[in-house]
C-alpha cells in the first residue's frame, strides 16, 4: 500500500459538486465547439450553440464560484490526514510542495524509484490547477469576442484588435480548446494511473484507506487500512 | 471662372431623361436607406443632391479627385455597374470628377495641372484607390515624376476627407499580403505616419460596392462629416456594422442546419448554407446581402460562392489584411505561418493532442512495467533536499523502525480486542 489514505475531507461536497459542473460543461463545451467549428451534426446546429454558450456561463460562473469557495470552505491540506484547513491555503504552493518538482518530474520520468512525498497536489498538478481559472476565463474572453451579441463590446474590440482580428481569435479559442483536450488528458491520466481511488472519492465520495499524513510534521505517520475495516 | 464644371437646370435634365420627380425621390431615398439615415429624409438628400455634389441645378459641382494607388482599378470597375445614377452620369453631370486616371478623359501634363488647380482651389472630395507603396523609397509606384506616396500626401493635405475606397486603400489589401515585398499599406496609416490630419473614411471591399461609395459623398456633403456614424476604425457603421451571416440570404438554413458540403451537391442545388465550405460571413462585416452587386442584381452568396471576407480590413494593422486573414478560401481557418512552411491550425493541434496521447500510452506502459500501477511506488522516507538540508527540512519524520513498532502496536491491540 503505496497511496496516501483517501478521505472525503480532501474534497468536501461543495468542491466534488463544483469539479462534475466543470467536468460536464468541458465535455459539452469541446463537442459542441467542434460542431460549431464544423458541423458533424448538421441537425443539430442550432441546439449545439445553444448548449455552448450555456455552458459556458455556467463553466465561468462555477469557476468564480469556485474561486470564492476556497476561501470559504476547509477542506484538508494533503491525503492521508482528516485535519482541515481553508481551502486556499492548499491551493496555493504549501511547505509540503517546497522543493519536490524535480523529485515529482524524476519520478514521472522513472528517474526516481521511490513516490516523492506529496501535497494535497503535486508540484505538476498544483501549477496546471492554478493556471485552469485563468485559462477557463480567457477562453470565455475569447468566445465572447466571437459571439455577435458581445462582439462590439469595447473590450471585445480591442482584444480583436490587439491579436489581428476574429479569425486570429478564432484560431487562439480553437488552440485553448486543445489545451483543454490535452489538459483532460494528462489530468484523467495523473489520476488514475496509479488506481482508481483518486476518482472514486473525488467522484463518488469513495474513501480508501492508506498511509496517513501529518500535515504538521509534513511527513507520513502510520497507515490505516480503512477499506479492511468497512 | 470658366474651367467650372456646371448643369443646366437639374429637372429639366432628368425629365429629358424620361426621370420623373418621383422617381428622383424614391432614388433620394434609397441614398438615404443605404447611408443608413432614415427615408423620411429623402427630401433632405434631394436637396443636397440638387444643390452640390451631385447634381446642383446651378453653380459649382462639388470637385472629386479620384486617384489609384498601388490598385487593379477594380474599385473604379465595380462603381461603373452603379446604375441609379448611372455612372456616365455621376461623372459627367453630377460631380466634377477633376482628376481620375481611368475615368478622366484628359491625360499628361495638362491633366497633372487639373489636379494642381483643384488642390490650389481646395474644398474636394479625394477618393484614393489602391494601396500605399512605401518600398524602395516609394518608387514600387512612380506617377508623373514623383513617388505615389507624395502624391497622396499632398493631395489628401487640402482635401475636405479623403475616401479610401476598396480593402487595398484601407490597409495595403492583397498588396499587403505575405511577403510585401513593396511595403503596401493604407492610406491612413500613411497619412498618420507623415502627420496628415485629413479625415480619412475607410471602405473597405475588393472591390468596394458603389452604392457604399454613392451613400458616403452624400454624408460627407449632406452631414458634414459631423454626424457621420463611423465606427472606430472610421468605416461607416450602418454598412459595415453589422457581419455578413446577420443579413444573409441563407442563413435560415444555418440555422435549420442545412448545409453543403461539397460543390456539385443536391445540397448546392438547394441553395443550402455555404458555412462547411469556409463562408467567411460570420465574422466578416458589410451590408453586401441588403446592397448587393452588378446593378442589385445578386451577390457573392446568392451567385452559389461562400464569402471570402474582401471586406476584412483593419486600418491599423497592415497585416490583418483579407487576402493573409482568410485564405484559403474553403478551409474554415486560415494558413499559419513559420518562416517559410505554413499549416492549418487544424494539423498542428491534432499532432501535439496525438503525440500527447501517444506519450501518455507509452508512460503508461513503463509505469505498468515498474509496477506502479496498483497504488503507486513506495514512498520516499525522507525528501532528497531535506537529506541534503537536515538544517532547513520541511519534515519531522519518523523512524522507519518507529513506524513498524507503531503498526505492529496497533496490530497487537486490534488482535487482542478481537479475541476478547
Amino acid at each position: 500500500m503505496a497511496h496516501l489514505a483517501h478521505y472525503r475531507e480532501a474534497h468536501p461536497l461543495p468542491f466534488v459538486i463544483t469539479h462534475w459542473v466543470n467536468l460536464i460543461c468541458m465535455i459539452l463545451l469541446i463537442i459542441s465547439g467542434i460542431n460549431i467549428h464544423f458541423p458533424f451534426l448538421p441537425a443539430f446546429e442550432g441546439v449545439t450553440r445553444g448548449i455552448h454558450m450555456f455552458c459556458a456561463f455556467v463553466i465561468v460562473i462555477n469557476c468564480i464560484v469556485r474561486i470564492v469557495l476556497a476561501f470559504v470552505v476547509k477542506s484538508a491540506p494533503t491525503g492521508g490526514t482528516r485535519k482541515m484547513e481553508t481551502d486556499i491555503k492548499s491551493w496555493l504552493p504549501q511547505a509540503d510542495n517546497r522543493h519536490q518538482a524535480g523529485a515529482w518530474v524524476k519520478y514521472y520520468l522513472f528517474l526516481k524509484k521511490d513516490h516523492p512525498l506529496s501535497a494535497k497536489l503535486g508540484v505538476p498538478q498544483k501549477i496546471t490547477y492554478l493556471l485552469i481559472p485563468f485559462l477557463i476565463i480567457f477562453m470565455a474572453y475569447t468566445g465572447f469576442c466571437l459571439w455577435a451579441p458581445t462582439m462590439d463590446a469595447p473590450l471585445c474590440v480591442a482584444g480583436l484588435n490587439l491579436v489581428g482580428g476574429a479569425m486570429t481569435m478564432r484560431i487562439i479559442h480553437y488552440f485553448m480548446m486543445y489545451v483543454f483536450i490535452c489538459f483532460m488528458f494528462i489530468h484523467v491520466y495523473l489520476a488514475n494511473v496509479e488506481g482508481l481511488s483518486a476518482s472514486k472519492l473525488m467522484l463518488l465520495r469513495q474513501e480508501h484507506g492508506g498511509l496517513v499524513y501529518d500535515p504538521e510534521t509534513h511527513a507520513i505517520v502510520g497507515e490505516d487500512a480503512l477499506d479492511e475495516t468497512h | 471662372m470658366k474651367n467650372e464644371a456646371i448643369v443646366s437646370e437639374f429637372y429639366d435634365k432628368l425629365e429629358s431623361r424620361g426621370v420623373t420627380r418621383r422617381d428622383f425621390m424614391k432614388l433620394c431615398g434609397a441614398i438615404a436607406a443605404a447611408a443608413g439615415i432614415s427615408q423620411l429624409t429623402a427630401n433632405e438628400v434631394a436637396y443636397a443632391v440638387e444643390q452640390s455634389i451631385i447634381g446642383a441645378s446651378e453653380g459649382n459641382l462639388y470637385p472629386v479627385i479620384w486617384m489609384e494607388g498601388a490598385s487593379c482599378t477594380g474599385c473604379t470597375e465595380s462603381f461603373a455597374q452603379i446604375d441609379a445614377p448611372d455612372a456616365a452620369t455621376v461623372v459627367l453631370e453630377m460631380i466634377s470628377l477633376n482628376y481620375s486616371e481611368t475615368l478622366g478623359a484628359g491625360a499628361g501634363w495638362s491633366f497633372e495641372e487639373a489636379r494642381e488647380q483643384t488642390i490650389a482651389a481646395g474644398n474636394y472630395i479625394f477618393v484614393y484607390e489602391g494601396a500605399v507603396l512605401q518600398g524602395w523609397e516609394g518608387q514600387a509606384l512612380r506617377v508623373a515624376n514623383e513617388p505615389g506616396r507624395d502624391h497622396l500626401a499632398h493631395t489628401a493635405e487640402h482635401a475636405n476627407a479623403v475616401v479610401a475606397l476598396g480593402s487595398c486603400a484601407v490597409n495595403g489589401g492583397w498588396m499587403a499580403a505575405h511577403p510585401n515585398p513593396s511595403e503596401a499599406m493604407g492610406v491612413s496609416q500613411y497619412l498618420q505616419k507623415v502627420g496628415i490630419d485629413t479625415t480619412v473614411i475607410n471602405v473597405p471591399g475588393c472591390p468596394a460596392n458603389p452604392e457604399w461609395l454613392e451613400a458616403v459623398l452624400v454624408d460627407v456633403l449632406m452631414l458634414e462629416l459631423k454626424r457621420l456614424d463611423l465606427t472606430k476604425d472610421n468605416k461607416p457603421a450602418l454598412i459595415f456594422g453589422q457581419t455578413i451571416h446577420d443579413n444573409c440570404q441563407r442563413r435560415g438554413h444555418f440555422e435549420n442546419g442545412e448545409f453543403v458540403y461539397e460543390y456539385g451537391t443536391e445540397e448546392e442545388v438547394k441553395g443550402y448554407c455555404l458555412y462547411p465550405l469556409g463562408c467567411r460571413g460570420p465574422q466578416t462585416k458589410a451590408n453586401c446581402g441588403i446592397t448587393r452587386w452588378n446593378r442589385r442584381r445578386s451577390w457573392c452568396i446568392e451567385s452559389g460562392a461562400p464569402c471570402i471576407g474582401c471586406t476584412t480590413a483593419n486600418p491599423k494593422n497592415s497585416n490583418e489584411n483579407w487576402v493573409q486573414t482568410n485564405t484559403p478560401f474553403h478551409k474554415r481557418h486560415r494558413m499559419l505561418r513559420l518562416g517559410n512552411f505554413t499549416f492549418q491550425p487544424t494539423t498542428i493541434a491534432l499532432s501535439v493532442t496525438g503525440l500527447l496521447a501517444a506519450a501518455l500510452v507509452i508512460h503508461g506502459f513503463g509505469m505498468k512495467l515498474t509496477g506502479r500501477m496498483d497504488g503507486g511506488a513506495d514512498f520516499e522516507k525522507v525528501r532528497k533536499w531535506d537529506e541534503k538540508h537536515p538544517d532547513r527540512a520541511i519534515g519531522a519524520y519518523v523512524s522507519p523502525a518507529a513506524l513498524e513498532d507503531k503498526a505492529a502496536k496497533e496490530g497487537n491491540e486490534e488482535s487482542k480486542g478481537g479475541k476478547a
